[in-house]
């Protein structure tokens, strides 16, 4: 009966609850969201983003009338919103599944993994980067008796993008461009030595623990033994790679396996970062358990740093120009090497490589990743 | 200020509405414009001044015209109002366009002023023009309030983008109004909706468009798709202006004219233009058009009439040739249908919706069109002529990316949405789930839209810049 009676509510009454619902809850969500960004704590920093959020900028006339205060001040409701990672997973979460997207803000989910697009090559980024490792080639190495090498790392989208659809260079142009470009260089070709397994899943990088046909293939270019045994250690520490904040998607974890052997126990690692020789640990473990535990690998990507293996049976050195896929792959390469010398020309400028490294017969590997090629720009 | 922004949703907008309604009736004017220029002065400070000048000097002529109606001083002080407003338009709006033209004529190298185009300029001196033009004309009183006469000038709801409101629509309700919450309801309705067309449907399409512009990998399918989803998307940004305009309008009482009703159902390029920014339409028709004689003249006046409305038509938009070209595009459209094509058009429903679509997606290919050159490209490359592969990677992939979307978007272009509801509306059970569906799924929208402005970055109604 009581059922009856609310089927006959008359359509005027409907109407009449109808929209006190529709002002009730519009104004109730508007004023909680409200109410919550005035009287918020600000945070300084994202975690999932690893980044560092705007503040409330400084209020002051001429900020006003420049109009920079209303700028800031955009960038600091986004930056500050109240359940801001809950709204980017709903933001990702309605992009993906609601409206179709194949990729949020550049990324995307294909066999379990996550990857940011890559495309189209950007040539003149690439120029750039190759015109810096040409200066550092004919300011240092040219004229010496050093051995020089090229090894370019595919990222993630070599194995993922093309077969699920997703846009993605022409990695064979893109090589054969900066080999035209760097033929001063021997190039040691790493790309089949790797798969989709080779990376973590919510992460750009690689996985140390299965990168042994990669090492035995550069070990191989440059004519140097570097065969070891390495007990394999994981990480306690559940790791959200860079990508995991970055799609705002709930994703498992990866896990973080490293590679340990009495050599590496034996080598001493100095960072010279600060200008003044630091000695680290080839595993960084207090990084381990940081915002990014990939820089456990040597401690993240320095300008430069050194990993000196006492326990060597050559006195071969090998330098390094790398980015961050080298830290990984570095700590392997160090049981055929008395000293590794690691360069990061995004963090110091060539023009000053000089002043810290000299060349003469070293080995020399230009070691990096298709995405830091061709997003050259960060070379300085 | 954005009305699709944080800073619009969460900070101004609640302190607007406490102070709207905490104010007794005989205050609430004041609020309106005091929030009003703050709205403004937000992204414009230094322009703040401009439109004070703008509002004291349509207060000011306004009386005087109506003091000296039916004398030479009221054709005088109208004639200074216009010429103030067309000249506000012409320094501030198109004095660069008229310098590079110049000198690329003369052969002069004339210093561009470069100038940044007050935002909304295009909108409120055609609401000032209208109001002197009216007062002039008898049709309405002059306003002896200064703040009432400054709310409807300045009024934020539709300051910026429209609908370009007429004086004599909102006389009665800028002195007397109601608000109930039937009006608010309406107002949120309309408002989330408005917000949702921008944020889920304009901004997303928008980066479509943006990647057809920075893509090395045309096809004629990637044209294609570029020039669809720009035409929804300007339609998804303005109408969804419109109706947030509408909507805040609601609230505070005031009802705003339509500004759009579904163009793209049109079956002539006629009926489209009564349906695309009626605000606009009717205003050159009442102050430009009909002035100029209309059709009630001999036909040479009368073909002048047309391509003279059309031209300022296009002008209004942008001071560049491809708006002209636009506009006289669609006057020549429309001599056409009105001559020859009007009655034809009547024999198949069918085909006259696929060419009004074709020529009014073709149209905004010129309108977007950076210049001339590039549009005649990117219709080159639609059509086939363009030597590029039929479809491209790039084309496919955001084909495939963007389907939904593009789905949702031509879906939400008619009225099927609406007449479904009404339907559900009419039978018992659908009305009582109407009851509690409508209010969830607006909340819901409005939650998601707020998290696309989270993770968002700046987007920029594309009416801003006219």
């Amino acid at each position: 009966m009581k059922n009856n009676d609310n089927m006959n509510i008359p359509a005027e009454t409907l109407n009449r609850y109808r929209n006190i619902a529709v002002v009730c809850l519009t104004a109730a969500v508007i004023a909680v969201l409200s109410f919550w960004c005035w009287f918020k704590e600000e945070n300084t920093f994202s975690e999932s983003e690893r980044r560092v959020l705007k503040t409330l900028p400084e209020l002051s006339w001429e900020s006003i009338a420049e109009g920079d205060f209303m700028a800031e001040f955009e960038s600091y409701t986004q930056d500050q919103f109240p359940l801001r990672d809950s709204f980017r997973s709903v933001k990702s979460a309605a992009s993906f599944y609601a409206f179709g997207k194949r990729d949020n803000n550049g990324l995307y989910i294909a066999e379990g993994s996550v990857s940011k697009l890559d495309y189209p090559m950007n040539t003149a980024g690439v120029d750039h980067a190759c015109d810096r490792l040409k200066y550092l080639y004919d300011e240092y190495i040219s004229g010496s008796d050093a051995k020089v090498y090229l090894s370019i790392v595919p990222d993630k989208n070599y194995f993922l993008a093309e077969k699920n659809g997703y846009l993605s260079m022409d990695y064979d142009r893109f090589t054969d461009y900066v080999r035209e470009r760097t033929d001063y260089m021997e190039y040691i070709d790493v790309a089949d030595t790797l798969d989709t397994v080779s990376y973590y899943r919510t992460d750009s990088h690689w996985r140390q623990e299965v990168l042994a046909p990669t090492v035995e293939r550069l070990a191989q270019g440059m004519g140097v033994d570097v065969l070891a045994e390495y007990t394999e250690n994981t990480l306690d520490n559940p790791f959200y790679g860079v990508y995991s904040g970055q799609i705002a998607l709930p994703l498992e974890p990866d896990e973080i396996k490293y590679l340990t052997s009495e050599t590496l126990d034996g080598c001493v690692v100095t960072s010279y970062d600060t200008g003044e020789p630091v000695a680290r640990d080839v595993y960084d473990m207090k990084k381990a358990y940081s915002r990014d535990p990939y820089e456990m690998f040597l401690g993240g990507a320095d300008a430069l740093m050194t990993i000196e293996n006492p326990n060597a049976e050559s006195e071969r050195e090998l330098v390094m120009f790398r980015d961050s896929f080298a830290s990984s792959i570095a700590p392997l390469l160090v049981e055929g090497y008395a000293k590794i010398t690691m360069i990061d020309i995004r963090y110091i400028r060539s023009e000053m490589v000089g002043n810290y490294v000299t060349f003469d017969d070293q080995d020399v590997l230009f070691i990096y990743s298709t995405m830091m090629l061709n997003s050259g720009s960060a070379f300085k | 200020m954005l009305f699709s922004s944080i800073p619009f949703l969460f900070y101004f907008l609640p302190i607007v509405f406490i102070l709207y309604f905490a104010v007794p009736k005989k205050l609430k004017n004041l609020v309106l414009l005091v929030t009003s220029l703050v709205f403004y002065g937000w992204g414009e400070p230094v322009y703040l001044f401009l439109m004070l000048a703008a509002i004291t000097l349509g207060y000011v002529l306004g009386l005087l015209i109506e003091k000296h109606r039916g004398t030479p001083l009221a054709k005088l002080y109208l004639t200074l109002s216009v010429a103030v407003s067309v000249g506000m338009l012409g320094y501030f709006k198109y004095a660069d366009f008229f310098i590079s033209n110049f000198n690329a004529v003369t052969g002069l190298s004339v210093g561009l002023l470069n100038i940044a185009l007050p935002i909304g300029i295009s909108f409120y001196t055609f609401q000032i023009l209208s109001y002197t033009i009216d007062v002039y004309r008898g049709d309405v009183a002059a306003q002896r309030n200064p703040i009432t006469l400054g709310a409807y000038i300045a009024m934020f709801p539709q300051l910026i983008a429209g609908p370009i409101v007429r004086y004599r629509d909102v006389e009665v309700q800028l002195r007397e109004r109601t608000h109930s919450i039937e009006k608010a309801a309406y107002g949120a309705r309309r408002f989330i909706i408005g917000l949702s067309k921008k944020l889920l449907i304009a901004n997303v399409l928008g980066e479509l468009c943006d990647a057809y512009g920075r893509s090395d990998d045309l096809s004629v399918l990637f044209s294609w798709l570029y020039a669809i989803a720009f035409a929804l998307q300007v339609y998804f940004d303005f109408s969804g202006y419109s109706d947030m305009a509408i909507g805040l309008g609601s609230i505070f009482g005031l009802k705003f004219m339509e500004n759009f009703n579904y163009p793209y159902i049109s079956a002539s390029i006629t009926e489209f233009w009564r349906r695309w920014h009626i605000s606009l339409g009717s205003w050159f028709r009442d102050y430009v058009y009909i002035p100029l004689g209309g059709n009630r003249v001999p036909k040479i006046c009368w073909l002048r009439n047309i391509f003279v409305v059309w031209m300022l038509t296009g002008f209004w938009h942008g001071a560049a040739w491809n708006f002209v070209i636009w506009g006289l595009y669609f006057a020549v459209m429309l001599l056409i249908e009105k001559l020859w094509l009007l009655e034809h058009l009547k024999k198949s429903k069918i085909l006259s919706h696929i060419y009004v679509l074709f020529f009014v997606i073709v149209s905004f290919v010129i309108f977007n069109a950076s210049s001339m050159s590039d549009a005649f490209l990117c219709i080159r490359n639609m059509l086939g002529f363009g030597g590029i592969p039929f479809a491209s990677a790039e084309g496919i992939y955001y084909l495939r990316s963007y389907a939904v979307v593009l789905v949702a978007g031509i879906v939400g272009a008619t009225p099927l949405a609406v007449r479904a509801t009404e339907k559900l509306r009419q039978s018992r059970g659908g009305a009582v789930f109407l009851t509690i569906a409508e209010p969830v799924v607006l909340a819901a929208l409005l939650l998601v839209g707020t998290a696309y402005l989270v993770d968002g970055s700046f987007n920029p109604f594309l009416y801003f810049r006219f």
